[in-house]
């Protein structure tokens, strides 16, 4: 996979989530469901790998593109990182004049919510793989 | 202590969306009180320094701005609230927003830069040696519980979250949104669309989230 579409399958998983791990389900669907590029244990790996690290919990995309493209994956993880943390400035403009309103502020609390719900769904599929592996690697 | 930012996030959270504590917007117009490399170094250090999340890295970003005058409460609340708007991670968009306030677009590069790079390449260099070494007996041991244990902090992810919106207040309007997203993930929608549409649910139940106070 080129380090362009592993750019552009991260940004869209970022971009369309609120919090540094709320990227994790379309990443599961997009590099581990659709496109096979990484299995469940790379993915749990790139986490385990991202979580273990001081700094944004959202930098365990960088493994995941390192994983899935070798070092230009990484490179593409990064500014897949970065580039939404962008839109903050237009944010800070346009809060003041949109944020006060009821039904945006709802809006925006909604998707943190749903973000939560998709994260569990993740997680219990991980722990699916997660004590799968371990009951291989430990019966053997 | 290497998990304070665990129990610095335990200790404060923080409001999903507040705008300001009062109420009142907050003045993105405020004198310069600390130098570029001052504010590169400071967001350097308090993100680059803490395990557990982006509300951790916050904590100690607000703890550190406010104490040198850079920041009041009020505009600590809008930064917080922005970084809930902005996609993608937390603790880069408020870092970003920041540095915009302080020293407009070095301010917000910088910013974005020392939040990022470090444990960019941290991240980088572990799972490059982790692929070398996993096909060892004692490594692939260490991963299956390494697996267990990112998922539980999956888990906890997950809690962060969803723990400000579990106040008896609102609760009803959580539940409504949790069951619409569950529904929508068990007919198999995409993450992008169950998201577009929760939102679309949430505007339509209307009413913001009550502020600490209000609880």
């Amino acid at each position: 996979m080129s380090a362009f579409v592993v750019y552009l399958l991260l940004l869209k998983a970022i971009a369309s989530s609120f919090a540094g791990m709320g990227s994790l389900p379309q990443i599961h669907e997009d590099f581990v469901e659709t496109r096979h590029v990484l299995s469940d244990e790379q993915l749990s790996q790139a986490v385990l790998v991202g979580r273990s690290t001081p700094g944004p919990v959202g930098a365990y995309v960088v493994a995941v593109g390192y994983l899935a493209a070798g070092w230009p994956g990484a490179l593409a993880g990064w500014l897949a990182m970065i580039t939404p943390a962008l839109a903050a400035i237009p944010l800070v403009v346009l809060m003041q004049r949109w944020l006060h309103l009821p039904r945006v502020r709802a809006a925006v609390d909604a998707v943190v919510i749903a973000s939560a719900v998709l994260l569990l769904s993740s997680a219990f599929q991980m722990a699916g793989d997660g004590i799968r592996q371990f009951s291989i690697v430990f019966t053997r | 202590m290497p998990n304070d930012g665990l129990w610095l996030a335990a200790c404060f959270p923080m409001e999903p969306t507040t705008l300001t504590s009062t109420g009142k917007p907050f003045d993105i117009h405020e004198r310069l009180l600390i130098s570029l490399p001052h504010l590169t170094w400071a967001v350097a250090r308090d993100v680059n320094r803490t395990l557990g999340g982006g509300l951790a890295s916050m904590e100690l970003l607000r703890r550190t701005f406010i104490a040198n005058g850079a920041l009041d409460e009020e505009s600590n609340g809008g930064l917080v609230a922005v970084s809930r708007l902005t996609p993608g991670t937390n603790v880069l968009a408020y870092c970003v927003a920041l540095g915009w306030r302080l020293h407009r677009w070095k301010g917000a590069l910088a910013a974005l830069a020392v939040a990022s790079v470090p444990a960019s390449l941290v991240v980088f260099v572990l799972t490059a040696t982790v692929v070398q070494f996993d096909r060892h007996p004692i490594v692939r041991m260490a991963l299956a519980v390494g697996v267990l244990v990112a998922t539980l902090l999956v888990f906890s992810s997950a809690w962060f979250l969803l723990r400000p919106y579990l106040y008896v207040s609102v609760f009803a309007r959580t539940a409504v949104i949790v069951v619409v997203s569950g529904a929508l993930l068990l007919a198999g929608l995409t993450p992008v669309r169950i998201l577009l549409l929760s939102a679309a649910v949430g505007a339509m139940l209307g009413g913001p989230m009550p502020s600490r106070e209000d609880r």
